[in-house]
């Protein structure tokens, strides 16, 4: 393995703006989806969804579903078997609890939310699927529901399951509760602190619940064959993550089953659990036919898929005259849905992280309500975090009429100063980014003047990221070119930034290399494209398996010609004896071995040091403070990647990720009725920007190598969705004189907040 | 209820048997194969699903079979018929103008009657023809890019 050192002599083809290698299928239309797949005899499925927000089951009955003409099969939880709370697979830092997946693809005995799987059916044609689920008859007996964080915490809340006893109190609750988890990070005396400091900020924000808005519905056509082996093809982040799933909600050996990555229509975190593919192949078994089922657009927004959590989070910060950070204070609530969520750790880290303080103390409570489950969406709950700790830092520098970047300058980690876990950081470049903010003319030039009122707010975003498995292999095809075999899936470019390392590696042109994700059974188990991972963790995967290619090949060809293999010189496609001068290509090589059996070259990656993602955004906005809307002006995006592969490629991430911020910035947000029900589910009402909406981007890449990682990668995609709503809403605060505490500022709200500030002032 | 559907799609014609409730989306997808265009929402409001008719774009989930018959269809599959990338699909591959490209082929219809239409549009102009197709990759910018690009090139 390589550290960060040997990035150093000049790169051929790491570092280029190349466009990606599987472009043209995707502006041609010929790269393939789930839903775009069509088998002999394929029929169509279709889920019975819960109208009930919460309610027990008393009965399901699917005899008149059955009897329609042209139905194949109905299935309900009573054809899956019954797993344990606790039955987990690997995945992430505490891998994913099997109970819950079930839960969430079809619902036993109660039902949690609005839109819960009850049922599925598969019928000759979609129309007479969706005619079936009206004739499938389910009792239910409705109960009190709970949709916000409050309500469920209230002492005589209705309690959504009665095995969670609230973890992290001590002494352990004696009843059932909502509070799944309270988690603790405390470092010296942060309330006292707090009291002595010079200048305090508290704030509270609410958070609404939004959506990934990946442009793909979930879709999957499954098919069992003869001997029972099921073929999955999905649209899914994680090809082994799927694959465990479905195995453990069927009951299949690992060997029965196989999952195929398809192209994916965007994922953003809501494509690492199933959604509905086990349905699909239990309904497969039952009908001995491939079964295509692809969700409606409604049903991804309301409760087919797991949207990111609500949140409610207070903070409070202190410092001292010279503008040093004394404490740092939180409470964050998490809303999860209707199942136990993610930890609030990983949040609680974020929104600290990017300062030194000698005092810290964070809460984070994991709450359930009778929503949908959610899942992860890029850089999970960090963009919540920084909308209250990033405006709370700005209202300190208010206080103490500190410059912004000033203050953060002063107070920012860096490499070894002390995370809030207590272990010491990894290489860090948070000061180098500040200093390029700094020059750079979105901080040097003056707000433009305007009609209407303008200011410019900077936040920081803090994503650690994650390591885990990643494998891949690769043989070399009889021409010499080396065919590249990766087990992680396409979600950002992939395929394009590792042919680039394997062209590296190889000394060859990216045009020389072939790649494709292989299914569950053809490549190493790998865990899914999630937690800005891939990049970093597949290029040390597959340096390892290019070295290794290149071993077996040089042994070959001190065969061939006839030296010790360590006096043979590798370089672009060409073996070549040290004295003699007897050289032979890859291609030739290749051909004169063909009947020597394979080159297979094997890399993987475990537990590689963490990439962790720093970024700096600026904004601009323009506030009309007739109407409350905001605009944004003038957009940059700094962020330290380690070494860019591909800086379009990396651009395109961060320019992606923080439109996606500025969405739940402004506009994006479920709005839930009083019977659970969304009120908003379709892309007319849920609102994410367009291309009217939203200015150029601009990115400033910096580069500080992550040690003892290959080529010195650190993660890109996760954190520029961070800062944005903090970014946009310091800005405001600086127009205006108002701080919006509630997310999205939709017009609606930044109007109230600026009415109820002139009120104020009267 | 099936009726047999005469219709010209990329210049082809076809005699199709369609269900009553198939819209031109339905059509393209199920009964010819034509999958290049996609479904997002099914409802006209994302644009995912866009084709020319008549050389106007529209939302073709909004739109039902039976309406088809006389109008001529354009979907992305009639752009690259002799292998070579029409100059806008060269210009997003180059300019990094498709990500996960589930929107990519709605895109270039909606960018390509752009251009049908006014030859040399402005960026606030490219901005308002891509408007009522969502992307949720690139943040916009190297789309509006690639387009501008193509103009730059044309009008030279």
């Amino acid at each position: 393995m390589s550290d960060g050192a040997e990035a150093a002599p000049a790169l051929k083809t790491i570092g280029q703006r190349l466009p990606r290698v599987d472009a043209r299928e995707r502006v041609t239309g010929e790269a393939r989806y789930p839903a775009d797949l069509a088998l002999p005899g394929m029929v169509y499925a279709r889920l019975l969804r819960s109208p009930h927000a919460h309610a027990r089951i008393l009965r399901i009955d699917t005899t008149r579903a059955a009897a329609l003409r042209g139905v194949l099969a109905v299935v309900s939880a009573a054809d899956f078997p019954e797993l344990p709370v606790g039955a987990m697979i690997p995945m992430g830092e505490v891998g994913y609890d099997m109970w819950m997946v079930a839960q969430i693809n079809i619902a036993r005995r109660k039902v949690h939310w609005v839109g819960q799987p009850v049922a599925a059916v598969a019928a000759v044609d979609p129309h007479v699927a969706e005619a079936a689920l009206a004739l499938i008859d389910v009792d239910y007996e409705p109960l009190p529901a709970v949709l916000d964080i409050a309500s469920a915490m209230a002492p005589d809340a209705p309690v959504l399951h009665d095995h969670v006893f609230t973890k992290g109190i001590e002494p352990r609750p004696r009843t059932p509760g909502n509070v799944c988890s309270r988690t603790v990070i405390e470092r010296g005396d942060a309330q006292a602190a707090l009291k002595a400091a010079r200048a305090t900020a508290r704030l509270s924000v609410q958070v609404d619940t939004a959506h990934q808005g990946y442009l793909e519905p979930q879709a999957v056509v499954a098919q069992v064959d003869a001997n029972g082996f099921a073929t999955v093809w999905a649209s899914t982040q994680g090809q082994f993550t799927a694959e465990l799933m479905i195995a453990a909600m069927l009951g299949l050996p690992a060997s029965k089953l196989k999952v195929v990555p398809m192209e994916i229509g965007g994922g953003f975190g809501g494509k690492i659990a199933i959604h509905g593919e086990a349905a699909a192949v239990r309904l497969s078994q039952k009908c001995r036919r491939p079964v295509k089922l692809v969700l409606s657009r409604e049903e991804v927004l309301q409760g087919g898929s797991g949207p990111p959590a609500a949140a409610l989070i207070d903070v409070a910060v202190g410092a001292g005259e010279d503008g040093r950070l004394l404490a740092i204070t939180g409470n964050y609530h998490l809303d999860a849905g209707g199942l136990p969520g993610l930890s609030p750790s990983l949040v609680m880290q974020a929104s600290a992280a990017l300062y030194q303080c000698p005092n810290l103390d964070l809460q984070g409570y994991d709450v359930v309500t009778n929503k949908p489950r959610t899942e992860a969406y890029r850089a999970p709950v960090g963009i919540q975090a920084a909308f209250a700790m990033e405006q709370a830092m700005d209202m300190l520098c208010q206080q103490l009429g500190m410059d912004p970047l000033d203050f953060r300058l002063r107070n920012a980690s860096v490499t070894g100063s002390t995370m809030p876990i207590g272990t010491p950081f990894p290489s860090i470049g948070l000061t180098t980014i500040l200093e390029r903010v700094r020059e750079h003319p979105c901080w040097r030039d003056p707000v433009p003047e305007g009609r209407l009122p303008r200011g410019r707010g900077l936040a920081l975003g803090y994503w650690r990221g994650t390591s885990m498995t990643s494998a891949g292999h690769i043989t070399i095809a009889g021409d010499g070119r080396p065919m590249v075999t990766m087990g992680a899936v396409d979600l950002s470019g992939t395929r394009t930034t590792m042919a680039q390392v394997v062209a590296e590696e190889f000394g060859l042109s990216i045009d020389d290399i072939h790649i494709h994700t292989g299914d569950s059974k053809s490549v190493g188990y790998s865990d899914g494209a999630a937690g800005s991972r891939v990049a970093r963790t597949m290029t040390a995967a597959l340096v390892e398996a290019s070295r290794d290619a290149l071993a077996q090949l040089r042994r070959r060809a001190a065969e061939k010609l006839q030296c010790a293999a360590d006096q043979l010189d590798y370089a672009s496609g060409m073996f070549r004896a040290r004295s003699g001068g007897a050289a032979i290509s890859l291609a030739e090589l290749m051909q004169a071995t063909l009947t020597d059996g394979a080159i297979v070259g094997r890399g993987v990656s475990t537990k590689l040091p963490l990439g962790v993602e720093i970024g700096a955004h600026v904004c601009d906005v323009e506030v009309d403070d007739r109407t409350g809307l905001v605009t944004v002006q003038r957009y940059t995006a700094f962020q330290d990647v380690g070494l860019a592969l591909n800086p379009a490629a990396v651009e395109g991430q961060m320019e992606g990720s923080v439109v996606q911020g500025l969405g739940w910035a402004l506009t994006e947000g479920f709005d839930y009725g009083p019977d659970g029900r969304l009120r908003n589910a379709s892309l007319l009402d849920y609102r994410m920007p367009t291309a009217l909406d939203v200015p150029k981007i601009e990115c400033v890449i910096v580069e500080t190598p992550v040690p003892n990682v290959p080529y010195g990668v650190r993660g890109v995609g996760e954190v520029p969705i961070v800062p944005p709503a903090a970014a946009v809403a310091n800005a405001i605060a600086r127009a205006t004189g108002v701080r919006i505490t509630r997310m999205p500022m939709t017009p609606e709200r930044v109007l109230a907040a600026i009415e109820r500030a002139r009120r104020g002032k009267v | 209820m099936k009726a047999l559907l005469n219709c010209t799609v990329n210049g082809a014609e076809h005699s199709v048997l369609a269900d009553s409730r198939d819209t031109l989306l339905d059509l393209l997808r199920d009964r010819l194969g034509l999958t290049g265009t996609k479904e997002g929402c099914g409802n006209g409001n994302c644009g995912t699903c866009t084709v020319l008719m008549d050389g106007a774009p529209v939302n073709a989930c909004l739109v039902l079979a039976v309406e088809v018959p006389g109008r001529s269809v354009f979907t992305i599959e009639g752009l690259c018929t002799d292998g070579a990338l029409h100059p806008l699909q060269q210009a997003l591959v180059e300019h990094g103008g498709t990500q996960c490209g589930f929107c990519t082929p709605g895109i270039v219809l909606a960018a390509k009657a752009l251009l049908d239409e006014n030859p040399r549009p402005s960026e606030a102009q490219i901005r308002h023809a891509i408007a009522g197709n969502l992307c949720r990759c690139t943040g916009y910018g190297k789309i509006v890019e690639a387009i501008a690009a193509v103009v730059q090139e044309q009008s030279r």
